[in-house]
């Protein structure tokens, strides 16, 4: 029982308090690049999401028995660059074969999620946090919900802030980054809501 | 001479990479909390740059086009491999202050970009200016950055005391959200300035 | 060669060696600058007991179920002190604190904030001397958070704006008390 809510204690945590994209800024190129709309930008997410649970499960698992077991840590950014580039590949043609209609959807966003560092950053916090393998999942799992909580709520202002009489120097990215700084120090607020 | 030059200057602010191109943005945003950190993350993400820059327009040749991008990524977390252990070892301060975001240099889209759109397609010669001249782009909007996030959240600039004793820290420019509202304004400040002055200035 | 430029093989191969390459060479950087890497965490680690055992003049490591204490000694080989670190839940993410005690798990001798993700300016002021020295020669058990000028040995005062961080360093010092008495006569 006191695990259970500790791990929903992590899970919350993850995603409000340590919001990946507002307070940790980690993906913040899709978070800027793919947030025009909001339908995009959830696919966006949904990818990501996807892709972060897969890459916590298999960066784990390189890492307990390969890596550590073997004390082959300095080749740690190189198996999990590699890693994550093969899962996008795989996810891309798996997904290609059994639902085309979600392909269509998260297609084009899935070669993307290569370079994003929300994917790469998830991968190096689960060993400096000395997560065990159901923390993992959870971590992954929470941060790829952060992930897409972050870039729908960002898609919905800038839906809104087209119609707005923005300057014209702050207009595209520098207006969306203070959109942005106001939503960050709102999510302060997710602060203290569970310590973990 | 002038040719390479001109190579260099595109860095500077015609193509710069933050504020021009858009990317290379989490540790703009992450590490610029003090002039001291903005600089090392500009000069780590410069010699991984510079160096992968060097190594693949020399290799080009040899590398198949259908592999391009996964041989580039393979050198580039090498140098970045290289440069966490270099810092850890000899810089352990900067080390524990970048923490994170010195692995994340290799999902930098900076540094693969110009693999792609520079030393893959030019000489090695022309390649080193490329690079020399993102990485000087890059750093000093992260210098000036960090600069105004440290004068106003901490009153200091590179650690020396500007304000004094009687200065009230203003904390929101050390937050999250103040890196965000800071970039976005300078961002807002610079395309004004390309604007009025941008032509003369290319 | 151009032409077979495609071949599978010639993909794989050129993959491979360039990983190869890229592998060896960190072998050889992990090599060279892991000594230097271990000694920056084992001085990080012996400034930080010193800081919570000032009168120790050298300290020995003892494991009990799998948790490091560090007994400290003076010059005349008395035992004097036991540090350990421990970890718990801050306000924005882990705090790891490492705590001196007196022998007995009674009197806290210091304490050092080992690793935080406070609040800048707010919370990461637990870092800072002026709280720290609420600890100094506090008992363990009873510690209490006041927001005046403490007058007796628990009394920690609190810090503007970080409630839920004191808090949290508060909670962390106090479980420490337990893990100490555990193994260090508690009793005598």
């Amino acid at each position: 029982m006191d695990n259970l809510q500790y791990l929903l204690l992590l899970f919350i945590s993850t995603v409000l308090i340590n919001n990946f994209v507002l307070i940790q800024f980690l993906g913040i190129c899709p978070f800027l690049g793919v947030s025009r709309h909001v339908e995009t930008a959830f696919s966006m997410g949904l990818a990501a999401t996807f892709v972060m649970t897969m890459t916590a499960f298999a960066t784990y698992f390189i890492n307990t028995f390969i890596l550590v077991a073997l004390n082959l840590e300095f080749l740690r950014y190189m198996s999990f660059i590699i890693v994550i580039a093969s899962l996008v590949q795989f996810v891309e043609m798996f997904i290609k074969k059994v639902s085309p209609v979600l392909y269509k959807a998260l297609g084009i966003y899935l070669p993307l999620i290569t370079t994003n560092c929300a994917i790469m950053g998830m991968a190096l916090l689960i060993p400096m946090n000395d997560y065990n393998f159901i923390e993992s999942i959870i971590f992954g799992f929470g941060a790829g919900v952060g992930f897409t909580l972050a870039i729908v709520l960002i898609a919905g202002l800038r839906e809104e802030a087209q119609y707005g009489d923005v300057p014209r120097d702050l207009q595209g990215m520098p207006i969306t980054l203070i959109l942005a700084g106001l939503m960050a120090l709102a999510f302060m607020g997710f602060a203290g809501l569970a310590m973990v | 001479m002038a040719r390479y030059f001109a190579i260099f200057k595109n860095g500077l602010w015609n193509e710069n990479p933050i504020f021009k191109l858009i990317i290379g943005l989490c540790p703009t945003l992450a590490v610029t909390n003090t002039v001291v950190n903005g600089f090392a993350m500009g000069m780590a993400t410069g010699f991984v740059l510079i160096s992968s820059e060097i190594v693949i327009s020399l290799i080009k040749k040899f590398i198949p086009n259908d592999v391009r991008i996964p041989s580039f990524i393979l050198i580039i977390v090498t140098f970045v491999t290289f440069t966490d252990y270099f810092l850890g070892a000899f810089f352990p301060e900067i080390a524990d202050a970048l923490a994170l975001f010195i692995p994340l240099i290799v999902v930098n889209c900076l540094i693969l970009g110009r693999q792609e759109a520079f030393a893959s397609r030019n000489p090695t010669r022309r390649a080193i200016f490329d690079a020399v001249g993102m990485t000087v782009g890059f750093t000093w909007v992260l210098v000036v950055l960090s600069a105004i996030r440290e004068l106003f959240g901490f009153g200091t600039l590179a650690g020396v005391d500007i304000f004094g004793a009687g200065y009230t820290n203003m904390i929101i420019m050390i937050l999250p959200g103040g890196a965000f509202l800071t970039l976005g304004v300078l961002v807002g400040v610079l395309n004004l300035l390309d604007r009025k002055v941008g032509s003369d200035n290319g | 060669m151009a032409e077979k430029n495609n071949s599978i093989a010639r993909l794989i191969i050129t993959l491979t060696i360039i990983g190869a390459l890229g592998a060896l060479f960190l072998a050889g950087v992990y090599e060279w600058t892991i000594p230097h890497i271990l000694e920056h965490e084992a001085r990080a680690r012996e400034r930080a007991i010193m800081e919570v055992l000032p009168e120790v003049d050298y300290y020995e490591e003892a494991t009990h179920n799998d948790r490091i204490f560090y007994e400290g000694y003076d010059e005349n080989d008395n035992f004097v002190g036991v540090a350990v670190s421990l970890r718990g839940g801050g306000y924005a993410g882990e705090i790891e604190i490492m705590i001196g005690s007196d022998p007995y798990a009674r009197e806290i001798i210091n304490i050092f904030i080992l690793n935080h993700q406070e609040t800048p300016g707010l919370g990461a002021r637990i870092t800072e001397e002026e709280f720290r020295e609420n600890f100094e020669n506090a008992p363990f058990s009873e510690l209490e958070i006041v927001r005046r000028t403490p007058e007796e040995p628990q009394e920690i005062e609190a810090i503007a704006g970080a409630t839920m961080s004191v808090e949290a360093v508060k909670n962390i010092v106090s479980r420490v008390g337990d893990v100490i008495s555990e193994h260090y006569g508690g009793g005598s």
